[in-house]
């Protein structure tokens, strides 16, 4: 079995962050894609039905009326600020990040141990999450105003945190011996 | 190098992990979506899934204790250091927290009226009829136990960078599957 050789500290702290961040996208990729299934363009919101606040379900829930009828405003935020196209290429591209934060969880995990030859899988893993973090800022900025402000700042933490954690697995690839016998 | 944890044991912890967090964040979104009523059906899917993950994660986080008991028993007996005894108890209190936060969000639903279909398979029973005031006590408890949970589960991640930046194998352990 090969070991990853260079600074051994450094490349366990890529392991452990790439790891952690990686759980935390895939909760934030799967509910993004939770949330495009959900709010589809011609659903009820976007027909101006009025919204059904009941006295009960206001209490229940620590609402109040106008909290509850600007929840479907909420909705119609989003379809009025959605381009015809972006809630097929937010599918697709959750889709692609719950499946890029697995493979960065499974990288993180042999970084920390050390004990395969990963380095090139690493840099398409935290490559591809980069792409994924840019196409989402490129989609989210040629969106409505409304919708726009809610995607621009998370993405770019993210797409930051990637981008950190590709450097740094370009960084170890450089010494010797991460990606040879 | 230090021995290593069953495979099965890490697995499920990372399970554990990602389930929580995603029914964090999912259930802080969804909950801005519209109240139900026959028109408003925003909030069925996500509900319903929120409900499969959260009584799955309650059937890992058995036998996460279940494999916890089995590992004592087999380690022999030797006296904790104060540090151990703080980690024994961080996960005690995680496992009580998550299975107080799963068995509260399940009373809650049960007591709600609506029905649970577990990963639209099998119907899970509900304990009576519909009763707001248990609806709303169970509601509250799920809620309470679960920014508790969000407490440790932080306190959690905080001691293991503690031993990542130690370098010691305690870390290590947990990351190899």
């Amino acid at each position: 079995m090969s070991e990853i050789q260079g600074n051994g500290l450094s490349t366990k702290w890529i392991g452990i962050v790439a790891v952690l961040f990686g759980i935390l996208l895939l909760a934030n990729h799967g509910n993004e894609f939770l949330k495009q299934l959900v709010v589809a363009p011609g659903s009820v919101a976007e027909l101006g039905v009025p919204a059904d606040c009941r006295a009960d379900e206001l209490e229940e829930e620590g609402l109040s009326l106008l909290e509850c009828e600007l929840m479907v405003s909420n909705i119609q935020i989003t379809l009025a600020s959605s381009p015809d196209w972006f809630r097929s290429a937010l599918l697709a591209l959750s889709f692609g990040g719950i499946l890029f934060a697995l493979l960065s969880i499974a990288v993180g995990m042999s970084f920390v141990n050390r004990t395969s030859p990963i380095g090139k899988l690493a840099g398409v893993c935290f490559a591809g999450l980069v792409a994924i973090d840019l196409l989402i800022f490129i989609a989210a900025t040629n969106t409505g105003p409304l919708l726009r402000a809610q995607y621009l700042w998370s993405t770019l933490l993210w797409f930051f945190v990637h981008l950190s954690l590709l450097s740094a697995v370009f960084s170890v690839s450089k010494q010797p011996n991460l990606d040879s016998d | 190098m230090a021995k290593p944890l069953p495979k099965a044991k890490v697995l499920v912890h990372w399970l554990v992990a990602a389930s929580v967090f995603f029914l964090f964040v999912s259930s802080w979104w969804m909950l801005s979506l519209p109240l139900p009523s026959e028109n408003f059906t925003y909030r069925q899917l996500p509900f319903q899934l929120h409900k499969n993950v959260g009584i799955t994660v309650l059937v890992m986080v058995v036998a996460m204790i279940a494999m916890r008991i089995i590992a004592k028993r087999q380690q022999p007996q030797s006296p904790l250091t104060r540090l151990e005894r703080l980690a024994d108890l961080d996960h005690l209190l995680t496992y009580f927290l998550l299975i107080a936060c799963c068995v509260s969000g399940y009373l809650s639903s049960s007591y709600s009226g609506w029905e649970t279909t577990l990963w639209w398979l099998i119907d899970l029973p509900n304990w009576s009829a519909e009763n707001d005031d248990l609806n709303i006590l169970f509601s509250d408890i799920h809620l309470w136990t679960c920014w508790a949970l969000l407490a440790i589960v932080a306190l959690h991640i905080g001691a293991a960078l503690y031993h990542g930046f130690r370098n010691d194998e305690v870390i290590d352990k947990m990351f190899r599957l």
